[in-house]
């Protein structure tokens, strides 16, 4: 082995780390070292100034690997190994020493100590880098395309987006119809465009586009492969009514259907039929017969031509290089009797009311009964002590308040009275709770171990508070109506993310890397994640973080080919006995059971190993290594440690 | 328990509250009152009762005459919500709640009411004074007649029965026990506020506007000291003309600079003058103006040929004496000082 030449960078990080570790005595105890070829000290080891001084150093005096001790890995390892490829060295011999979080931050009280862990770390990152090699990446060849899950807000404005660049876009919706949950909202806060306005201003762009196929009533199935090439199986449900038809045949053909069952889309204040429609512009303008429900009577096929009960399911195969997943929310279903839902006909929840407000006109009556003074109570669902959801759902607090604003207007008679917990109308939605005030809603509050209770007497229903606001005194409000502002939850349905092995957060919606380092990737390479599936959102955090999913979906694919590190687990296929556990072992399912020289043995998915090393020491016969974590680096490193 | 009232505001907003409603709780207001005590904390919460039209909270409390509306609250409310004219316009509510004819709340909510109660006032004057065939002498004996029987009747029939029902709704009604002797031993409280309002000194930066109300009030109550027990008008003695002279000066130059500042606006307590405060504000500085001038003429042998002057100084006595003392503004001279009394008692 040629003698290596190595250079060592130690970084005052400012004060960071000069304040508690003695860099100059670090550099002095390294400098002598044998393999080192040159030792210095430097204020900012990451400006331009030192960067340029490294290349420069690296290329005149022909050093074989860089070591810098500064912050940690997870902020310069990239940035230090650039520094390396510039100068032209590979990549992979530069080695990172940690001196910050693990030397000055971890041990401010002990300068003396605190220098000594630095020397040791420093010299353990050369010992390493005496054995460091050369590596190159992995390649993998990848689709150029992008599958959508979820045409809600979220999922159409990522396919526009997307297809922006050259890319191809397989939108898939279940439902029969576009929008999401956007579409059942009529006025929406801080925009003066409809909830339905802005679906069809979406839905008007995304068909005009080529890059983009829109499949509804459509679910992926399976999922098979990894970043790169997903190879997804989408079931089409058929909507058994043929693309061309004469729009007065259908009317027809809705009126004589005799099934009526609950209608979602107006979380079951209404009934609809079986052959139906949500509203009259909704998208596609393709009507649907609901097969579960459809008794085949066949009433509707004798009005209407195009009504063809001989379309069948369809199975289709597709393989795309990334998949964003922004399959929304549902509302929270309050608990049987939870602040007298179920139990009292007055009760109804936040969606519910933005439907009934919507749907009316002139006073406002539910179930028959005129309806003046109005109670909201907040964070129903949400801020749990008791559930699980402890999370507060961002949204609900300006929702509402919009929906009071609104409700006002159009019906001037009612008063609103808001039993909240803290109001969270952030930004400029604060607009929003001045308005309210201004036009007279009053706003009672509790902390979380005085909730309102909803009691129910004779035909009245009456809401009470201990209201924090004046004093802790008691108030209490005859309630026409309660509305209960119900946040919102995972969906309910969730075989997709199961499917993908998405991992959820704590709030059980699905989650991110990091929040704000890598907001919309998962650690299943490949799958992003946009709008209200990551947890509530409004409109605008659903778009923004479609957009920016979207760019992460694109950026992966986009060179058609993927570098992956070549920091991954190798298989010395001789010594294998497939045991199997290392397949357990991984978290990532990165190992594949194959056949080789008619033997079973393991092997590794490089594109998906992420060289955690959690498979090397279960493998008892000892038959997996970790590039760049070989024994003998290891052992090097311990060796100056210890 | 209590039940909000929504429709409360609009009643306020009759008394001249604006915008409270808009209150998001911040407790600024609050925090910035040099009056509010942990004890006697406000204006948030005379807000807060407000907004949700708590009545018998409202006409149980003291805190809105402990407030002397310096408006640092309205300066540094973020909602613009100006606590400092609600606790303004809860001092008009609750005089009219505490006068039993019911004619204060009348006269606050409808200024045409009290237009025509001056234009009454000015016509029975004008009645009055065709009956007596406009002869001077008999004219100024029958006005300080009049201003002797108006004093004893408007004291004993609309005041003092008030501030017992002042007294039966803030310290009565809500069941606060007051044994005898604290009643005599704290009478002191509300001599001294009365004849000091001492406590404005209170607010930052008052010292101007403390003691020009200071003098004004001192001014006033000499003033009618000397017209109606000294008879200024007839006084023969130089020492009673000269400090007529002096007091009538003071009421009307002080004044004079009040209807000044809420002409100006500059002033967070001079911003929002409803009618009551013009009134108040106005015929007090044209009552000083008057009197000055009908002695002057007196004294110059001008008053015979110029009898409309004092007239003029009679309709403005009458409706002074009639209208704006018992029903109108004057009232807060005692509410302000019995309410330091009841405060005290409270304690
Ligand atoms: C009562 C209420 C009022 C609101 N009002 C406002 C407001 O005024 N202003 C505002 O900015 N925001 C408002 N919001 C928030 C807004 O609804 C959300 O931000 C928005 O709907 C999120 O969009 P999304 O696309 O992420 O999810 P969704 O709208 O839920 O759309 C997800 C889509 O994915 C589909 N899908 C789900 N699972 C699958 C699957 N397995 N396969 C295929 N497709 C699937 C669904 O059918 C749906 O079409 C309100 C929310 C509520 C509850
Ligand atoms: S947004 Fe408001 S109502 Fe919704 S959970 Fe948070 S605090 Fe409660
Ligand atoms: S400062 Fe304004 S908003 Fe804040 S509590 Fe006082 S009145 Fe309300």
């Amino acid at each position: 082995m040629k003698k290596k030449k190595i250079g060592v960078y130690i970084c005052h990080c400012g004060g960071n780390i000069s304040d508690y570790v003695d860099v100059e005595k670090v550099r002095q105890a390294v400098e002598g070292e044998d393999i080192v070829f040159l030792a210095k000290t430097t204020m900012f080891a990451c400006s331009d100034a030192n960067q340029r001084e490294m290349v420069n150093d690296i290329e005149a005096n022909g050093l074989t690997s860089v070591v810098v001790a500064s912050c940690s890995p997870k902020l310069h390892l990239l940035t230090f190994r650039n520094v390396s490829q510039r100068a032209n060295l590979n990549k992979y011999t530069y080695v990172h020493a940690n001196i910050r979080e693990q030397a000055s931050w971890a041990h401010s009280d002990n300068k003396i100590g605190a220098t000594e862990k630095a020397i040791h770390l420093v010299k353990a990152a050369i010992a390493k880098a005496n054995y460091a090699e050369a590596l190159e990446s992995n390649k993998v060849k990848a689709q150029k395309s992008v599958a959508i899950i979820g045409a809600g807000v979220a999922g159409m404005k990522a396919a526009i987006s997307l297809s922006n660049k050259d890319c191809e876009v397989i939108l898939i919706e279940k439902e029969p119809f576009v929008g999401g949950r956007v579409a059942q909202w009529n006025s929406l806060s801080t925009t003066t465009e409809t909830g339905k306005e802005i679906v069809k201003r979406l839905y008007d762009d995304l068909i005009t586009r080529d890059n983009i196929t829109i499949c509804t009533n459509s679910e992926v199935i399976s999922n098979k492969g990894s970043v790169g090439n997903f190879t997804l199986k989408i079931k089409t449900t058929p909507r058994y009514i043929r693309q061309s038809f004469h729009p007065e045949d259908l009317t027809r053909a809705i009126e004589v259907c005799p099934v009526s069952v609950p209608d979602e889309f107006n979380f079951r204040l209404t009934q609809r039929k079986a052959i139906y429609k949500n509203y009259p512009g909704e998208y596609p303008q393709t009507p649907v017969i609901d097969i579960k429900n459809c008794t085949r009577c066949g009433a509707c096929e004798k009005v209407c031509p195009a009504v063809d009960f001989n379309e069948k399911e369809e199975i289709t195969e597709i393989t795309v290089g990334s998949v964003l997943m922004a399959t929304g929310f549902d509302p929270y279903t309050p608990g049987y009797g939870e602040f007298g839902y179920a139990t009292s006909e007055n009760v109804i929840t936040l969606p519910q009311f933005k439907r009934l407000i919507d749907e009316q006109s002139g006073t406002l009556v539910y179930k028959g009964k005129v309806i003046k003074n109005i109670a909201y109570i907040y964070c129903v669902g949400s801020r749990q002590t008791k559930g699980d959801n402890t999370y507060c759902s961002r949204n609900c607090c300006t929702s509402t308040i919009h929906a009071a604003v609104t409700a006002k207007s159009k019906f001037p008679d009612i008063n609103n009275f808001h039993f909240n917990r803290g109001l969270r109308t952030y930004g400029k939605q604060e607009i929003l709770y001045a308005d309210s005030l201004r036009s007279g809603d009053i706003y009672l509050q509790s902390y979380e171990d005085g909730l309102p209770t909803v009691t129910i007497e004779g035909n009245k229903t009456i809401v009470k508070i201990n209201d924090i606001l004046t004093n802790g005194k008691e108030i209490e409000v005859e309630a026409d109506l309660v509305v209960l502002v119900t946040g919102m939850v995972p969906r309910a349905d969730n075989k997709v993310g199961t499917l993908f092995k998405l991992p959820k957060g704590r709030d059980k919606f699905y989650n991110e890397i990091h929040m704000k380092l890598r907001p919309v990737e998962t650690v299943i390479d490949g799958v992003t994640i946009a709008g209200a599936c990551q947890g509530p959102k409004n409109i605008a955090e659903s778009v923004n973080s479609a957009l920016s999913a979207a760019t992460k979906s694109y950026s992966i694919i986009s060179k058609g080919e993927l570098e992956s590190e070549p920091l991954v687990a190798i298989i010395d296929q001789d010594k294998c006995t497939w045991c199997g556990a290392c397949e357990k072992a991984c978290p990532f399912d990165a190992i594949l059971k194959v056949e080789d020289k008619g033997k079973i043995v393991a092997e590794i998915n490089n594109s998906v190993c992420k060289g955690c090393g959690m498979c090397a020491p279960v493998c008892e016969p000892d038959a997996i290594n970790v590039t760049a974590c070989s024994s003998t680096e290891i052992m090097s490193m311990i060796d100056t440690l210890v | 328990m209590a039940k909000i009232n929504p429709s409360f505001g609009k009643e306020l907003k009759k008394y001249g509250a604006i915008n409270f409603n808009a209150c998001y709780n911040c407790g600024n207001c609050t925090a910035v009152c040099s009056l509010s005590t942990e004890d006697v904390s406000f204006p948030r919460e005379m807000v807060r009762v407000s907004t949700l039209g708590l009545e018998d909270e409202i006409q149980s409390s003291l805190k809105p005459w402990e407030c002397y509306y310096c408006g640092e609250c309205s300066t540094h409310c973020p909602q613009e919500a100006n606590p400092g004219e609600l606790m303004m316009s809860l001092r008009r509510y609750l005089t009219a709640k505490y006068d039993w004819t019911g004619l204060s709340g009348l006269m606050y909510k409808s200024l045409p009411l009290t237009i025509s109660a001056f234009v009454l006032s000015l016509i029975g004057v004008l009645y009055f004074a065709f009956s007596v065939n406009f002869d001077l002498e008999k004219m100024v004996h029958w006005g300080h007649l009049f201003e002797m029987i108006a004093i004893g009747t408007v004291g004993f029939v609309i005041l003092l029965p008030n501030v017992a029902r002042m007294w039966w709704l803030t310290i009565l009604k809500p069941g606060t026990k007051v044994p005898f002797k604290k009643y005599v031993s704290s009478i002191g409280e509300l001599i001294v506020h009365m004849f000091t309002q001492k406590r404005a000194l209170g607010c930052d930066d008052n010292q101007l506007r403390w003691f020009e109300h200071f003098i004004m009030v001192i001014g006033y109550l000499s003033l009618l000291f000397t017209t109606v027990f000294l008879n200024w008008f007839s006084s023969e003695y130089l020492i009673v003309t000269l400090f007529g002279y002096l007091v009538s000066t003071i009421v009307f130059v002080v004044t004079f600079d009040f209807v000044l500042s809420r002409i100006k606006k500059k002033k967070q307590i001079s911003k929002h003058s409803q009618p009551s405060d013009w009134f108040f504000v106005i015929w007090l500085f044209l009552m000083g103006l008057s009197a000055f001038m009908v002695r002057l003429f007196i004294d110059l042998d001008l008053l015979e040929s110029n009898k409309w002057l004092y007239l003029v100084h009679l309709t403005v006595l009458v409706q002074w004496a009639l209208i704006i003392v018992p029903f109108g503004k004057w009232t807060h001279f005692l509410y302000r000082s019995f309410a330091m009394y009841f405060a005290k008692l409270k304690a």
